[in-house]
Parts: C-alpha cells; sequence; structure tokens
C-alpha cells in the first residue's frame, strides 16, 4: 500500500488509518504497532520539519517483507539528509542536561530492527524494517 | 484522538495519542499547572518524541520550582518508550497494575 501524505502535522492521522489498514490486511501482530507508528511519525515529522525548501507531498509505502513490515518514506526536490546518521543522546544526562529535542531519531535507530537512507535525483528515501521477533 | 482534563481529585488524565500534531494542546494545558502534577497515563495509547518533550519541559520547570510530575498507571509499550529515552530515570513512574 501507498499514499501521499501534505507537509503538515494533521496528517499523522491519516497515516495512522493507513497503517491500521496495513495491519489489518497483513495480519500483523498488533504488538508491532506501537515501533511502527513510533518511526513512521517520527521520520514523517522530520521531513516535514527539516526539509522545508519543498513543497511536494511525502510518499509513504508500507510492504509485506519476509521478516515483518517494511516502510518507506520518500521526499522529493530536497537535500541530502541522513538520518541514520545523526549523533546520540546522552538518555544518562541528569534533568538539568536533558532538551526536549533530539530525541525521535535517536528512538528510530534504537527501536527499529533495521534501517537503510538512499538520495538520488534530489529524492530523499528512507526505509526501515520492523520484525515480527 | 487526545484529551488532557484535570479530574476531581486533581490528578490530570491524558487520553489518547500523544503525537505531534497534539503536542501543543498539551503544552498548553500543562503550561497551566503549578506544584506536584500527577499524570495518569492509564488511557494514553501512544507517545512520540513530541509528546517526551512536552513531559520533559513540564517536568523540568516544575523541578525546578521544588516539584515535579509523577506517571502513574503507565502501560509496559508507554514504559519501553521511556526506558528507551531514559526518561525512567528522570520521572517517578507508577507502572499500570500497581
Amino acid at each position: 500500500m501507498q499514499q501521499k501524505f501534505k507537509r503538515n502535522f494533521n496528517e499523522l492521522k491519516n497515516i495512522v488509518t493507513m497503517t491500521e489498514s496495513v495491519f489489518r490486511e497483513l495480519g500483523l501482530q498488533p504488538e508491532l504497532r506501537n515501533v511502527v507508528d513510533l518511526a513512521t511519525e517520527e521520520l514523517f515529522v522530520n521531513m516535514v520539519t527539516y526539509n522545508t525548501e519543498t513543497k511536494e507531498d511525502i510518499l509513504i509505502e508500507m510492504l509485506p517483507h519476509a521478516l515483518g513490515l517494511e516502510v518507506r518514506l520518500t521526499d522529493y526536490d530536497v537535500e541530502r539528509f541522513d538520518p541514520t546518521n545523526v549523533g546520540t543522546v546522552n538518555i544518562d544526562a541528569p534533568l538539568d542536561e536533558r532538551t526536549p529535542g533530539g530525541l525521535g531519531l535517536y528512538l528510530v535507530i534504537k527501536m527499529v530492527d533495521s534501517i537503510h537512507y538512499e538520495y538520488r535525483s534530489r529524492q530523499s528515501k528512507i526505509s526501515f524494517i520492523v520484525d515480527r521477533k | 484522538m487526545f484529551e488532557i482534563v484535570l479530574e476531581d481529585d486533581g490528578i490530570v488524565a491524558v487520553e489518547g495519542r500523544l503525537d505531534a500534531a497534539q503536542a501543543v494542546k498539551a503544552q498548553t494545558f500543562l503550561d497551566q499547572v503549578e506544584g506536584q502534577c500527577v499524570l495518569d497515563l492509564g488511557k494514553l495509547e501512544y507517545v512520540s518524541s513530541a509528546g517526551l518533550g512536552v513531559l520533559l519541559k513540564t517536568h523540568k520547570r516544575l523541578m525546578g520550582a521544588g516539584s515535579g510530575i509523577k506517571l502513574i498507571n503507565v502501560s509496559k509499550h508507554i514504559h519501553d518508550i521511556f526506558r528507551y529515552s531514559g526518561f525512567d530515570k528522570l520521572f517517578d513512574i507508577v507502572p499500570a497494575g500497581n
């Protein structure tokens, strides 16, 4: 299944609807939903927030995978930004040293089973796999 | 769907999905809170980093005034997010069923 979404946080509810539909069609375990929802939101929000040079919709594809589910997000006419290459977050830092930003991509990297980035012809594509376990 | 309300017993009940689209609503509500704040997350289905940011910002503000946030009725999958982000070391957390 694939669908394009406007560059707006209000699209998150529509992404959730798409994910629900995919899980129902593929009979995936509900326990995987939290990771799929979180990784998809964080990557979508990152594209909307930082790839401000484009007005193109963002394509999300959800595909059955031998290990579980593969999700791909493609952003068009943007500069290269590899979210798999972001710095780490010190989750052991005391409260006064913690800041609200930076956690999203860190959580994605920690929670998905594999993640891949490619950049070609000004298209930024990030894909991840969530394993059935 | 996301709701955040102050219950009669003084506990703040959070329900639904706290994502990037709802973070402003949550932050606006929590910015009004003073003193010790107990958040009942029993009906919270989902939280992303945007929601975590709201909790962290509010906790830091309240801790600076000598109080803070206590999280109660925290389900396993929400607790997993707190653990991955290190929030289990920053907040007083009571798991669901305790």
